[in-house]
């Protein structure tokens, strides 16, 4: 995406944004959302249903997750010019298509803590490392 | 041959590797390539799924081109760390046949 500026935030951006989240993402989202209403209908079925999916098991928010989003713009309208059938998109199993597509951007809060918690616990069983800190106990 | 699928996995990656490294090209001729080699099941989003990945680590060249139809086109082409990675990637390929065959004639 070209639409990112580097630009420093002001300060009053900065406080808002602790309140509403990233502004940025928020014309991201929008964008997304835009090119996919765009969309010939079967393909807007198809990547809402994903949407819902990523909703769920995806990175929830941030920078990681707006980069998804416009990635999966990009695939579609791809796909909708090239006439590639739905099921040439997803195959046969399209969870496991859904898995492999998200593995590309960072785990969302969830599921990394949780990651992070399971391998720390086998780590202590295994009496590796015990003076490390559990950070997952809060 | 079909239900290749979960064997051909970890090998698709230099698969697309090998076929960007011959020419500079894009995702629906990578996904056609697979097909007329033999691997009917790859679908254009599990190519798709896989230069994403080869674009984040750095292994490729991206280019985009104006399409005749539809939104630009990317073209990918290997850099020096994804020729490095496709050489990786013949050399255990290399290394896994050569210990499967030798399973396979009983040898030891």
């Amino acid at each position: 995406m070209t639409t990112e500026s580097n630009e420093p935030k002001s300060r009053y951006l900065q406080h808002l944004e602790i309140i509403t989240g990233p502004l940025e993402d928020k014309k991201r989202w929008r964008q997304y959302k835009a090119r996919v209403k765009q969309l010939p209908e079967n393909y807007r079925i198809a990547v809402e249903a994903l949407e819902r999916y990523l909703m769920h098991f995806g990175p929830a928010d941030g920078a990681g997750a707006m980069a998804m989003y416009g990635d999966l713009a990009e695939l579609f309208e791809q796909s909708a010019a090239d006439g590639t059938p739905i099921r040439d998109i997803f195959g046969d199993d399209p969870v496991e298509f859904a898995e492999a597509f998200m593995a590309n951007y960072p785990l969302g809060q969830y599921r990394a803590r949780e990651r992070h918690r399971f391998a720390s616990a086998i780590e202590r069983a295994a009496g590796e490392n015990p003076d490390r800190e559990d950070r997952t106990k809060r | 041959m079909e239900n290749l699928t979960e064997m051909l996995k970890g090998t698709l990656e230099g698969c697309v590797l090998e076929i960007i490294g011959s020419e500079q090209t894009y995702g629906y001729a990578i996904t056609r390539r697979l097909n007329e080699l033999g691997f009917a099941d790859v679908v254009e989003g599990t190519v798709y799924t896989i230069l994403l990945r080869l674009e984040k680590n750095g292994l490729v060249q991206v280019t985009k081109r104006p399409s005749e139809h539809g939104p630009p086109r990317k073209f990918y082409a290997l850099n020096d760390a994804g020729r490095e990675e496709l050489a990786t990637f013949w050399a255990k390929w290399e290394y896994i046949t050569s210990r499967i065959d030798k399973l396979k004639e009983g040898g030891r």
